[in-house]
């Protein structure tokens, strides 16, 4: 039934929080090494659409396919759920566990590697993402963007197939928004498949195969990233893209 | 610090009584002094004993049992966290004298209807009462440090695939725990004072030892005085140990 090249295929997508119909009628598919940089006004669903394709959030109607297999019971979920790493706006290191540990514990408990594999692993990965002395400290001792560069490797370890990155430098400190995003780009040109959700329209340039414009719960437009710049066509995009590439 | 001033104040304020109203106190029945005094000091301390290891079991046990009510107790799904709110709102409405009788009396009565024939002893009657009235309690303090937790947290773990004890285990209870710590030592110092009303069904700790001495030597002052410091320091002792032990934890999240 479905292309053999699709990694995520979003069909008919809805999602009401009560009354707010967050999501309406959201298709999306993306191909295997494919990045999209989703962008939008806040509250037009983009972190919902991400959030539900690696199942934090339930919805009321449509179909998700993931690497071909339907999401729609526990048993295909937890299949899935190595395959999709996330990094989250907030980070969401754990604080009571030192750097290595935060990397380790998913290997470990959840992939059954064991515990010198999983450090192996943990440290080829921090060394990725430039963090290689700070292995044994607690995440609070870390910059924000050390922590989100961590975080990173924290999903990395887990050797997914595609990564959703939501907002991952809304939270950072101007001057640590490069060195993560440095990190993304990296892991793009190494043919990750990747949806990120973010702001940082220079990046999108830089990074995206095709970006997807959202409003309102809906999907407004899908273009390759020099024709989203240059041509937007929708007036409600047109609009955006002033407001934000304005400073 | 703290503990030697309070300590020092209560004994002050009962020696002073002592004085300045010669015929109202009778030292002498616990006065270590006389062979009479030392022993009856000797009988009455010899409760503390029970009254720990009735708390202690209790305590643990009701943490135990708090848990158990708790984790299902925050599903998202009705029928999982029905029973743990109907048990809560139950066992927190009963009081503890009452539910003491009922389990001491009225239990072993009810099981033999069943065909089970158990004799429930006071140490054992006083345990279970315990530990099922506080475990309502410690279930609630369970639920608001673990929901107290980020939700990002519970997010994070599942993206590295952890199931859901593998979350509790790992990610979120050794970070509630610390915040759980300061009001679960709260409940356990409330547990070895509540552990007195086992003193009615016979228990042979503090509070009953107490009562046995007044009854043979009509110094209810003299004795009651004791037994209130018998049980203060008990409880500063807990309290003391409870803060080396956040300090040792990091309750203490300013730092």
């Amino acid at each position: 039934m479905s292309d053999r090249r699709k990694a995520i295929e979003v069909r008919n997508l809805n999602k009401w929080y009560g009354e707010f119909h967050a999501l309406k009628d959201v298709s999306v598919t993306v191909s295997h090494g494919e990045r999209i940089v989703v962008c939008g006004p806040s509250g037009s669903g983009k972190s919902t659409l991400i959030r539900c394709i690696n199942s934090l959030e339930e919805y009321d109607s449509g179909n998700i396919f993931v690497q071909q297999i339907e999401m729609k019971d526990e048993a295909s979920i937890n299949k899935i759920f190595s395959e999709i790493g996330m990094v989250f706006q907030q980070f969401n290191l754990f604080p009571h566990l030192s750097i290595l540990d935060n990397l380790t514990l998913g290997p470990i408990k959840a992939l059954g590697l064991s515990k010198t594999d999983a450090e192996e692993r943990a440290m080829n990965y921090l060394k990725r993402v430039r963090i290689t002395d700070q292995a044994n400290k607690k995440p609070s001792a870390l910059s924000g963007g050390q922590q989100q560069r961590v975080a990173i490797a924290r999903s990395l370890c887990m050797e997914p197939k595609i990564m959703l990155f939501d907002e991952p430098t809304s939270a950072l400190d101007p001057e640590m928004i490069a060195e993560v995003l440095d990190v993304i780009v990296d892991l793009a040109e190494d043919g990750m498949t990747m949806i990120c959700v973010t702001h940082e329209m220079g990046f999108a340039r830089r990074a995206a195969d095709r970006m997807i414009f959202m409003d309102q719960g809906k999907v407004i437009e899908t273009a390759e990233p020099k024709e989203f710049f240059e041509a937007p066509k929708s007036k409600r995009c047109q609009e955006f893209l002033s407001q934000i590439l304005q400073h | 610090m703290k503990l030697k001033f309070s300590l020092w104040l209560v004994i002050l304020l009962a020696l002073a009584g002592c004085s300045s109203q010669p015929g109202i106190w009778g030292w002498y029945v616990i006065d270590p002094r006389t062979v009479a005094g030392y022993n009856n000091i000797r009988f009455l301390l010899n409760g503390f004993g029970a009254t720990i290891l009735l708390s202690l079991i209790a305590a643990g046990l009701s943490m135990i049992i708090g848990l158990m009510v708790a984790l299902p107790g925050m599903s998202t799904n009705r029928w999982i966290s029905f029973p743990s709110r109907i048990y809560v709102e139950l066992v927190r409405a009963i009081p503890l004298l009452p539910m003491l009788f009922w389990v001491f009396y009225g239990l072993p009565v009810v099981l033999k209807s069943f065909g089970i024939t158990v004799s429930i002893d006071a140490f054992w009657g006083a345990i279970i009462t315990l530990a099922i009235s506080d475990s309502a309690f410690t279930s609630e303090i369970y639920r608001s440090g673990i929901q107290s937790i980020n939700k990002g947290q519970t997010e994070a773990a599942k993206t590295v695939g952890l199931n859901y004890s593998q979350t509790m285990r790992y990610v979120i209870l050794p970070q509630a725990i610390k915040r759980i710590l300061p009001p679960l030592a709260n409940q356990f110092i409330y547990i070895v004072k509540m552990s007195a009303f086992a003193s009615v069904i016979g228990m042979q700790e503090l509070t009953r030892r107490a009562n046995e001495l007044v009854v043979t030597e009509y110094r209810p002052l003299e004795i009651y005085t004791l037994l209130i410091l018998e049980y203060l320091i008990l409880v500063l002792i807990i309290s003391f140990f409870v803060r080396w032990l956040e300090r040792k934890m990091g309750s203490d999240e300013s730092k």
